[in-house]
């Protein structure tokens, strides 16, 4: 059969018989397939063919299937009515709601096993810990204050008391809180020496009597509309409260704001009102307060310097009074000249920490409120097409070189694990492929 | 319906009257029929709420549906479960339902996907982690059926499902196009192509070794 011989294809005359063909086509064929007893004996074949099928039967589809389908209908007939409420609102079916419940319930019960016992104890601890305190603030250290402190005894301004009785233990201030320690304790241990002995307790009791030494920080950061009239206020706020500039940067940068950092030093009895002050100038930021206790600290090294300065006396006695070989005097001299040294060290370290206590530290940040100016303009399209061409470019080749380079360096381990794995795959890739066809 | 659909399988294949037939077949069950509306009709109705509308629709395809499923898998367990899934989809995706095309397209086309994830499932299953599918269920039917199934499973898988849809579930070339996503004039030609060899193997004389058990990729498509 062909299409010199036959003006209809075999495909039409299945195409007929299936009613696929235009009223046109249709009645072409039909009108061949009579005249042509090759195609008629094509079209019986092919009809016969399809009646042939018609020997494979189905079994009726069992009861159970209808009725289970037909109870789901029933079960969701009222999502069907609501489809985008409850239909997508159920992405969890009532078995994972129940899963995932029981889920979190656990988890909140470990979570409150393993903190309810830990909080009981940290309850019980505060609780004891003030107990402990309150017995001590009512027991020793009244009896500590009573036999030592005199009640008279001059405090100024609370912490500066602390630095007065330092000075006066020192021995550079007489009188004060501190000539009351220095008489009780010089008049237990005379000589001084003791209070080597016991520095730990000594410092325990200046801990336990006296107001703490605290060192204040304070950092701040204010962003302010004026930048010259907030600058201007600073150094007045500095004056004012006899405070100075420790360190201070300004930055003008352009197309940027202005700011001003410094690091200021300001009396500690003035430090709140300076801050106040501070914070009038703009808006505040940040702001962070910090203290550190430095009490100890001091004690000790009013302490040490002590015992320098009796070693030292000791030793100026021993030269005036004592005669010996040149070279034990000049190993007097060299040991009194040592612990001058130490002595001078521990007072300037001793200034520094006082000084520490007595100017608060703050730390400003000033940013001017930036306001955007127009900015200058652009290169021109050109140039900028320029750019981004020799840009995509350079990107393209840096592409390209970088792929080469990948296929250079990893492109041998590639090849070997291609051979290794190229069967297995295939054999895996057949069988899987056999296998959804023969389900 | 599907016993209607297989009787008119020699009926349709008289020539051009078939169109005019089935249309006379759908009136007269129109006429007689408690709810006359057509397929897409009843969908909207049911995607509204009808629950007697899905009765009515499961009604006319519970059987076809079955049979598509019974034709493609070699267990009736697993055709009874993908009958029943496919439902149960047309079922869940009623609300979004549009009637852009016909409901029997619209119904095999699920059915299509879902047949073929559970192929999926059951190659994976059996390539990967050595699951077996089922056990190969006794042949069954006379003599003519079981030589036919073979027939129709040494053909191409493709023209195969081409042959199927076209024979029992009576689907248009366009229609098969759509839901195997084949150009027509592919359809047409690998059908011809699909009778043409089952024509050849039906009339080539059968030794006796070949009806015994069949492969796994001439079972079923």
């Amino acid at each position: 059969m062909n299409i010199a011989t036959h003006p209809v294809e075999p495909e039409e005359i299945m195409a007929w018989l299936d009613g696929e063909l235009s009223d046109a086509q249709l009645e072409a064929v039909s009108a061949h397939v009579e005249q042509c007893v090759e195609c008629s004996k094509l079209a019986e074949q092919l009809r016969a063919t399809s009646q042939s099928l018609s020997a494979w039967n189905v079994p009726a589809i069992p009861i159970n299937v209808e009725q289970s389908i037909t109870k789901a209908v029933t079960a969701s007939d009222s999502r069907i009515r609501k489809p985008n409420l409850i239909v997508r609102a159920s992405f969890w079916n009532r078995k994972q709601w129940a899963f995932r419940g029981g889920a979190t319930l656990a988890v909140l019960v470990i979570v409150m096993a393993i903190s309810v016992p830990n909080l009981l104890r940290s309850k019980a601890a505060a609780d004891h810990a003030m107990v402990v305190a309150q017995q001590r603030a009512g027991g020793d250290r009244d009896a500590i204050r009573e036999s030592v402190v005199p009640p008279s005894g001059p405090v100024r301004n609370g912490r500066a008391g602390g630095v007065g009785s330092v000075s006066g233990f020192a021995g550079k201030v007489p009188g004060g809180a501190m000539g009351g320690v220095l008489g009780q304790i010089t008049g237990a241990a005379p000589g001084g020496l003791v209070i080597t002995d016991g520095q730990d307790q000594q410092s325990k009791v200046f801990n336990d009597i006296f107001l703490p030494m605290i060192a204040r920080t304070v950092s701040l950061s204010i962003v302010v509309k004026d930048f010259p009239a907030a600058r201007a206020s600073l150094d007045a706020i500095l004056n004012h409260h006899h405070g100075y500039a420790a360190q201070l940067n300004v930055g003008t940068p352009e197309n940027a704001p202005k700011n001003l950092v410094a690091s200021l030093r300001i009396p500690a009895p003035e430090l709140s009102s300076a801050i106040a002050e501070l914070r009038a100038l703009g808006r505040v930021e940040n702001e962070s307060q910090s203290g550190e206790e430095v009490t100890e600290q001091h004690a000790d090294l009013v302490a040490r310097l002590k015992n320098s300065r009796d070693t030292e006396d000791r030793l100026r006695a021993i030269l005036e009074q004592r005669t010996g070989k040149i070279t034990d005097v000049l190993q007097v001299e060299r040991e009194i000249a040592r612990v001058r040294g130490d002595i001078e060290r521990m007072e300037a370290e001793q200034k520094a920490l006082e000084h520490r206590v007595d100017f608060a530290t703050v730390e400003l940040q000033l940013t001017e409120e930036f306001k955007a100016e127009i900015n200058p303009p652009a290169p021109s399209v050109s140039t900028r097409i320029h750019n981004a061409l020799v840009a995509g470019y350079q990107n393209a080749t840096e592409t390209v070189l970088g792929i080469l380079l990948f296929f250079a360096e990893n492109g041998p381990v590639l090849l070997i694990w291609l051979a290794i794995l190229a069967f297995p795959v295939m054999l895996v890739w057949r069988r899987y492929r056999r296998l959804s066809a023969s389900v | 319906m599907y016993a209607r659909c297989d009787a008119a399988i020699g009926s349709r294949l008289k020539g051009g009257k078939v169109e005019l037939m089935i249309a006379a077949a759908k009136n007269s069950e129109a006429e007689n029929s408690a709810l006359p509306e057509s397929d897409e009709q009843l969908m909207l109705a049911f995607s509204r709420g009808s629950k007697d509308a899905f009765g009515e629709l499961f009604s006319r395809y519970k059987q076809p549906l079955f049979g598509f499923f019974r034709r493609r898998v070699t267990d009736p367990e697993q055709a009874e479960e993908l009958t029943q899934e496919t439902f149960l989809a047309v079922l869940r995706a009623a609300s979004r339902y549009e009637p852009s095309a016909l409901f029997r397209t619209y119904l095999y086309a699920i059915g299509f996907k879902i047949l073929r994830a559970h192929r999926r499932k059951a190659a994976f299953r059996a390539t990967f982690l050595g699951a077996a599918t089922r056990e190969p269920v006794a042949e069954s039917g006379t003599g003519e059926e079981v030589l036919l199934r073979h027939a129709v499973g040494k053909l191409d898988r493709i023209e195969r499902e081409i042959l199927l849809l076209r024979e029992f579930e009576q689907l248009s070339y366009a229609e098969i196009a759509e839901l195997l996503r084949l150009p027509v004039n592919t359809v047409r030609s690998r059908l011809f192509r699909a009778r043409m060899a089952l024509r050849d193997l039906l009339t080539a004389p059968v030794p006796k070794s070949s009806v015994s058990p069949l492969k796994p990729s001439e079972e079923r498509i």
